[in-house]
């Protein structure tokens, strides 16, 4: 059976790192691209997180996260690159379709900015075991309740894949195609779809329950099996996260 | 242990007409082994539901009756005494801890359970469940027998004076079944109350000391399983009795207690033809 988190164990240095230092670089990270619209800015903070992702020996882990946010990202691509509301230099004519320079430079820069945006929470989620994230949340003072559904958010794409290919193989057993022209899978996407979120629904509901009986709710303190953790330089990694940022923030304002 | 009173218990959903329990009023001593059995839409599960608090605290509705665990009838006290275990050991995981270990505590952990207490009652639950072997490994690389067995020492470790199981093995196999209902048994032995819905009838004629019959949200009968399964109107409710009370209605009259056999032993017994 698959896990339903997307932790994967190997041993690198980044898997010592702090659950809350690496919670913080991810926001930084997304904050930069954010706070510089610049394509040279975006793509280095995204390399960054590239080359953590490699050093941590889990970058495959995160491609088909990107190929299937690229496929989502080629309808905002399509959308900018015809309509953005600066368009004036021609760059490519399709038929009777043309697609400018500026549209499509925007949309790019969102497509980066997204790849970012993966890649760093991709650091956070595929080398931090999920329960040293939760415990790090909650002793920082976050409701059980509240760290949880933080968890689940990561848990959400394992979680869907496994029930997607269980409802699959039962939909083949019963006739459907589901392999072959785009067509033929297009046919098959509702069919799937429909079982696929509500038996979704249905584990979630359950799982709910089976917490609230393990005593999820309750309000008395909270014990850790696993007793405090040292990490690699927590302290350090956050002040220079934090100094980045005042700095970045301060460059922008002056600058 | 705790003794069960449930005195006229009435539930609805919430934008449901019907009532799912329907005036049920049963009593379960201590240390007793309980089989709910009925068709699909009885009640079975919502009954469970019930008899841990989360109806009507989670689910809301309406709700009527009294179940009193040891004359408690605050929900804090009884949920506190009432350990449940689902027909899906997939969903029971916290899907947060990556070893078994780390899985039994979770409940602990909740529940501010001291860290020495905790791994007592861990490694407790491990070797009742026989199961010490796969202590480091993740929930998720286990078989649903073998998660099943988790799930079960994880409500085991809360110590509770009842446990309430609803179809535990409706999506195992054969020897997935026979793990679980070989680990409730040894419970059971072990004096914990045991109430469990399941449609495996043969398992629970051979170990259920009384069986609870449900339908449409009524209770038909609570007796034992010779008393339940014997009754000649017992197909109306669509139970078919187990196959030895059948074989034993097709060939001859019911014993001097009035009742047919429930299992090999005691069809056995019946024909004089010994227990080997």
């Amino acid at each position: 059976m698959e896990p339903i988190h997307l932790y994967t164990q190997r041993k690198s240095w980044i898997s010592q790192i702090d659950p809350l230092s690496k919670l913080l670089f991810a926001f930084v990270s997304i904050f930069m691209t954010y706070l510089f619209s610049s394509i040279t800015i975006t793509c280095f903070v995204l390399l960054i997180s590239i080359v953590l992702l490699m050093v941590a020996r889990v970058l495959k882990k995160i491609v088909p996260l990107l190929a299937i946010s690229f496929t989502l990202l080629l309808s905002i691509i399509i959308v900018q690159g015809l309509t953005h509301p600066t368009n004036e230099t021609p760059l490519l004519t399709i038929g009777s379709i043309v697609f400018y320079q500026e549209g499509l430079t925007f949309a790019f820069l969102i497509t980066l900015r997204v790849f970012n945006m993966l890649a760093a929470f991709g650091v956070l989620i595929l080398t931090t075991k999920p329960d040293d994230l939760m415990e790090s949340l909650m002793k920082q003072g976050m409701s059980p309740k509240i760290s949880y559904v933080f968890l689940s958010v990561f848990q959400l794409i394992p979680q869907m894949r496994a029930t997607l290919g269980k409802i699959t193989d039962a939909q083949r057993s019963r006739g459907m195609e589901t392999e072959g022209s785009l067509m033929i899978r297009i046919k098959a996407f509702f069919p799937l779809i429909g079982p696929v979120v509500l038996s979704s629904l249905n584990m979630t509901k359950e799982r709910a329950i089976a917490l609230e009986v393990r005593g999820f709710s309750s309000k008395g303190k909270k014990t850790f099996l696993i007793e405090e953790k040292s990490y690699f330089y927590p302290k350090f990694i956050k002040c220079v996260l934090v100094t980045l940022l005042i700095a970045a923030i301060v460059w922008r304002i002056v600058g | 242990m705790s003794k069960i009173r449930v005195e006229g218990l009435k539930y609805r959903y919430p934008d449901m007409d019907k009532l799912v329990l329907d005036n049920l009023n049963f009593e379960v001593e201590k240390g007793a082994f309980i089989g709910i059995i009925g068709e699909n839409t009885a009640g079975k599960s919502t009954l469970c539901y019930a008899l841990t608090g989360l109806v009507p605290n989670f689910f809301k509705g309406a709700y009527g009756g009294t179940i009193l665990i040891d004359d408690l009838d605050e929900i804090s006290d009884v949920t506190r005494k009432v350990g449940l275990v689902f027909d899906q050991p997939f969903s029971q995981m916290t899907g947060s801890k990556t070893t078994v270990y780390e899985e039994i505590a979770f409940g602990l952990e909740n529940s501010g359970v001291e860290r020495e207490e905790m791994r007592i009652r861990i490694d407790e639950s491990l070797r009742l469940m026989d199961i010490e072997h796969l202590q480091n490994k993740n929930p998720y690389d286990l078989s649903g027998g073998q998660m099943q067995r988790v799930a079960i020492a994880s409500v085991l470790a809360m110590k509770p004076d009842v446990i309430v199981l609803d179809e535990p093995t409706s999506q195992l196999d054969p020897k997935g079944s026979d793990e679980v209902f070989q680990v409730i048994t040894k419970l059971a032995k072990s004096g914990i109350t045991i109430i469990m819905a399941e449609h495996k009838l043969e398992k629970l004629a051979e170990y259920a000391s009384k069986i609870l019959l449900l339908h449409k949200g009524k209770q038909i009968a609570f007796g034992s399983p010779e008393e339940v399964f014997s009754r000649d109107d017992i197909l109306e409710y669509g139970i078919a009795p187990p196959v030895y009370t059948r074989i034993a209605k097709a060939v001859k009259p019911k014993t001097q207690a009035g009742f047919y056999p429930v299992t090999m032993k005691d069809l056995m017994q019946q024909w004089n033809v010994g227990d080997k």
